[in-house]
């Protein structure tokens, strides 16, 4: 069965390792410019002490080739879900070529068996293969930066992808036992890994575990560790409740980052009506409704999630990825099982 | 010929304008509330003459969701050219219904003429369709934002759209004429396309028409009116080459206005860095310098194409692609007419 697989795969295996060659060149060629550059840049700051100012110095680091490849590589497991995985049951169905598999010695739990395994094997392969160049190619970038764990730059490095690559593919194989045609199982793979990587990138990811929110004074300052994801932060009340109110007019007063409408009517009178409009209130002012705030019982809050989760936010996704992956082939292996010869 | 396309494509008909109306919906009931919200933030600003302080920082328009649906439409044409035009061939020379539809009364010719105009003109509507919800859903974005030349969106609004849905299935009706199967065209349609829009977007459109630079004076500021699309931003000197900046700024900085860009005082002749001192710039070093740079003869300039070309760039940009797609379908028609039955 393993050289069977191999003999239907062999031309695909061969196209998928000249893709990875080409991508390979320009990561590599465009990475080892990138990170020279950066070395410079590092050794100027470092010379002159000016490297903390280094990521307000609107920096542009790599060539624009080199991002819109770790860009496309977002594709790069919806492209072998498509292709590879959606047709794997759907194409022998359509062709009949399972009919005559199937009439062979070899049952068909063995023949799917071998025949997911080593696509599914192939498509972490190349996920990891994609994810390694990426995150190489990115490291200046993270460094300078520090914007690892917003959207899309979490989602081009480390494990996820490789993840993402074995989804995509048992998407497409399931969706192609069920439905036995390849065309609608490879719209049903652009469709279905779209809607889950938004899902879960814009709504789930950031509640993977409990952030952690820290209180600080109203004229206090602070940052979270750099690279961390900010969820929210604001000006929070005694009782700890967040203070909001309507923005859209551009003559109010910010306080904090809350309108000052929204305050105590007390430190609401101490903020003259000229301090509206661009230039913002005077210090004087600020300092008199700061101690006004203090002495209500005011906060500054920021919930986020630190960077040093980084690598178990990635093993979360992961394997949320790969569960889902795995009741996509029990799903396969049912149907196949099921379906008169 | 029309009654054997309708029936071969219903069950796909009725899916996509099941799509469509979907995401007309949504793009409706969102569009509406965001120019509720524009109207009222507008009416707000003029009565208190702020309305020049109104940006994209301090006014939210529309949801996220929402906006990433829109970006999201990208997509589109490709989706079209996979999944109805690389089959439209492939799939009848893999199952061997053109052989069929041969030997009855029409000429093949005729087959393909009804097949693929029936589909290139659905691509057109679809792609119209999809364009016209998101140009007018962008509507009050592009007057806060005025990036409507910007890459990227650009490229979903106005006819472009059109141009790449008809580009991108006639790119996939002749792959599938060339290659006769459907996965490799499926393939080739994908990769063809995204090559196509990358050279067109990188490398060609800035240059449709010859770009206007305007030149202001060091000190001053000057932005382009309306949603003109920046190509470039930077200082000449006397001779007229542009100065070379720095990759970071940390000293001081003179001018700042010229798209985001200072003039670090580290790039002036010497005489004038003399006039600056050392460490920060008070207001009257600050003019010293700007009249030492001055003198030396020392512009701003901004690089870009005006806002009033936004239409001829579409319509130039729409052309190419519709011209590109003849092509390829004059190819289709010769394969097809050569082909041996």
């Amino acid at each position: 069965m393993t050289w069977l697989t191999w003999r239907q795969y062999r031309a695909q295996a061969a196209v998928a390792a000249l893709v990875l060659a080409v991508f390979a060149t320009v990561v590599l060629v465009t990475g080892f410019q990138m990170a020279a550059q950066w070395h410079t840049l590092l050794a100027g700051c470092t010379a002159s002490r000016t490297c903390a100012s280094l990521q307000e110095g609107g920096t542009s680091l790599g060539s624009v080739l080199g991002h819109d490849f770790a860009i496309l590589s977002m594709l790069a497991p919806a492209l072998f879900g498509a292709l590879v995985g959606a047709p794997l049951v759907a194409h022998e169905f359509e062709a009949r070529t399972s009919d005559f598999a199937w009439a062979q010695s070899i049952t068909r739990t063995h023949w799917l068996a071998v025949k997911v395994g080593w696509v599914l094997l192939a498509a972490a392969v190349w996920g990891g293969a994609i994810a390694t160049l990426v995150t190489w190619w990115s490291g200046p970038r993270n460094a300078a930066f520090a914007n690892v764990f917003q959207a899309n730059y979490f989602d081009q490095q480390g494990l996820v992808p490789v993840a993402y690559s074995v989804f995509a593919t048992a998407l497409g194989i399931a969706a192609g036992a069920v439905l036995r045609r390849t065309l609608p199982a490879i719209a049903i793979v652009i469709g279905g890994f779209i809607g889950m990587r938004l899902w879960i990138s814009q709504d789930l990811r950031m509640h993977f575990m409990a952030p952690v929110t820290t209180f600080y004074g109203v004229a206090a300052n602070f940052n979270a560790p750099a690279g961390s994801a900010v969820l929210s932060g604001g000006l929070a009340d005694k009782t700890g409740q967040v203070v909001t109110g309507s923005s859209g007019n551009v003559m109010t007063v910010w306080i904090d980052g809350a309108p000052s409408t929204s305050l105590p009517a007390a430190c609401q009178q101490l903020i003259p009506a000229s301090a509206g409009g661009p230039a913002g209130p005077s210090n004087a002012t600020l300092n008199a409704v700061y101690g006004c705030l203090q002495k209500a019982g005011y906060r500054q809050f920021l919930s986020y999630q630190p960077i040093s989760r980084w690598w178990a936010f990635q093993g979360i996704e992961a394997g949320i990825y790969l569960a889902v992956a795995a009741a996509l082939i029990a799903i396969t292996f049912y149907a196949v099982r099921r379906r008169d010869a | 010929m029309s009654w054997v396309v309708w029936r071969q494509y219903r069950a796909a008909a009725a899916i996509t304008a099941a799509l469509l109306a979907a995401f007309a919906a949504l793009i409706v009931v969102t569009g509406v509330q965001a120019a509720s919200q524009w109207r009222s933030s507008l009416a707000a600003c003029t009565a208190s003459r702020t309305c020049g302080s109104l940006s994209s920082s301090t006014l939210f328009l529309g949801s996220h969701a929402i906006g990433f649906l829109v970006i999201m439409t990208l997509g589109v044409p490709a989706v079209l050219g996979i999944l109805a035009g690389a089959p439209l061939l492939a799939h009848e020379f893999e199952t061997g219904t053109n052989q069929y539809a041969w030997t009855q009364s029409v000429t093949r010719r005729r087959w393909l003429a009804v097949k693929a105009g029936w589909l290139l003109l659905a691509a057109a509507a679809i792609g119209g369709i999809v364009a016209a919800l998101v140009t007018w859903w962008s509507g009050p974005n592009n007057a806060l934002q005025a990036n409507a030349f910007n890459p990227g969106r650009f490229d979903i609004m106005g006819i472009v759209p059109v141009g790449y849905a008809v580009f991108a299935t006639a790119l996939g009706i002749t792959a599938g004429a060339l290659m006769r199967r459907t996965l490799p065209a499926i393939a080739v349609t994908l990769a063809g396309f995204i090559a196509v829009r990358a050279v067109i977007f990188i490398e060609l459109r800035r240059s449709f028409m010859t770009a206007v630079t305007s030149y202001f004076p060091v000190g001053s500021g000057f932005a382009p009116v309306g949603s003109a699309w920046q190509l470039g931003a930077g200082f000449v000197g006397a001779n007229g080459q542009p100065l070379i900046l720095p990759p970071s700024t940390n000293g001081a900085v003179i001018g700042g206005a010229a798209g985001g860009i200072g003039l670090p005082v580290s790039s002036l002749p010497a005489a004038c860095q003399q006039l600056a001192g050392n460490g920060r710039l008070t207001r009257a070093t600050y003019h010293a310098v700007v009249s030492c740079a001055q003198a030396h003869g020392i512009r701003g300039y901004v690089t870009y194409q005006p806002a009033w070309r936004y239409w001829a760039f579409q319509g130039i940009e729409t052309g190419i692609f519709l011209l590109l797609a003849a092509a390829l379908v004059v190819v289709a028609f010769a394969v097809v007419s050569r082909r041996d039955a």
